[in-house]
């Protein structure tokens, strides 16, 4: 059953991207270049939907989170590695599968890169771990773990201030 | 840019909700970890002893973890959703959308495919080294960890968006933008 759930999940996840254009060179650039923020919009109005409701879940306690872990060495450097490559190909990982749906060639070849990424990783893996994985690990830590007080809280000003920032703030600009 | 199949706000609340109702029945959304598990199913079947081997893959070495799990149908249901959506709507999408050259990649770094595609198979690379070091991605990382106020997440988003915006403008930087 949970496997036609996550089948299902993925079928609307990728229908979502394709037709909010996120598998597209364009959007992600023109964001990256901080010219055309559909792409920020639309990733800040999830994350507002997104936070609202898992912490209103967690009221029920019918959230499963899965907070990752902060080893802050790994998460800075992997997180400016992956940025390298995103602006370099135009494409993110979920991005990369949809646009290969689409019959994108570039898309193709980001994914079988990002295959190949995936195994040198494995064997960089143990030279890796002592030295970036494991020291400054501060273990799976968010705002409401830090900050001590319910969920919910901190969730209403954080939904309300994506929500603002990106239906109010962040506007596009053109040559 | 205004044009669209569908507008960034629906596009954005449809996604937040996908993201609630995936937690509310398994877990937040994730994608870069699959990408591991479909390495170690081909390891597991192509070198066995290298598989078990290798200290990373040994956590993905557990049958119950490398075959097709709820996360790898996730994302190939992924390609199906994106694949169907795609034949369904091709009229409907943007001419500047569609393709394997986009018109700015053209533009800055010419007509070359060859260009393109190695240029987009070492971007892979540096996505899925990257991701799997920082321990997600846009998706697990961004939009569900950031969703749930993680630490981790924020900085994984801080320096991503950082890293990728200085790279942008350094490719096109001729363009004076």
């Amino acid at each position: 059953m949970t496997l036609v759930i996550g089948f299902l999940i993925g079928c609307v996840f990728g229908a979502i991207l394709f037709l909010g254009g996120a598998s597209s060179y364009r959007r992600i650039i023109g964001t990256l270049l901080l010219k055309d923020m559909w792409i920020m919009k639309l990733m800040m109005t999830a994350m507002g939907v997104g936070t609202l409701g898992i912490y209103l879940l967690d009221l029920g306690n019918l959230a499963n989170l899965s907070i990752k872990p902060a080893y802050i060495w790994g998460v800075a450097i992997g997180g400016a590695i992956f940025g390298i490559g995103w602006a370099l190909s135009g494409y993110c990982p979920g991005t990369c599968v949809v646009g290969s749906s689409e019959g994108k060639t570039d898309a193709i070849f980001t994914l079988v890169g990002a295959l190949v990424g995936a195994f040198i990783f494995f064997l960089a893996y143990p030279a890796l771990e002592a030295t970036v994985l494991a020291p400054a690990n501060l273990g799976s830590i968010s705002l409401v773990s830090v900050l001590g007080i319910k969920g919910i809280w901190i969730a209403i000003p954080f939904s309300a201030l994506l929500l603002f920032l990106a239906f109010f703030v962040l506007k596009d600009r053109y040559e | 840019m205004k044009d669209g199949i569908i507008s960034w706000k629906v596009a954005g609340v449809a996604l937040g909700l996908l993201l609630i109702v995936a937690t509310y029945l398994v877990k937040p959304l994730g994608v870069s970890t699959q990408f591991v598990v479909s390495d170690a199913a081909i390891a597991h079947k192509v070198n066995p002893e290298f598989a078990e081997n290798n200290a990373y893959l040994k956590k993905y070495g557990e049958k119950e973890d490398w075959g097709v799990g709820y996360g790898w149908m996730l994302v190939f249901g992924m390609l199906v959703g994106g694949g169907i959506t795609a034949r369904i709507f091709a009229s409907k999408q943007p001419e500047a959308d569609k393709g394997s050259m986009p018109a700015l990649w053209k533009e800055q770094f010419g007509p070359s495919r060859l260009k393109r595609n190695l240029a987009c198979f070492g971007g892979g690379v540096l996505l899925l080294f990257g991701a799997r070091l920082a321990g997600g991605c846009t998706s697990g990382h961004m939009i569900s960890g950031i969703s749930q106020m993680a630490i981790s997440s924020f900085i994984f988003g801080a320096v991503t968006f950082a890293v990728a915006i200085m790279t942008a403008k350094f490719l096109y930087r001729n363009r004076g933008i």
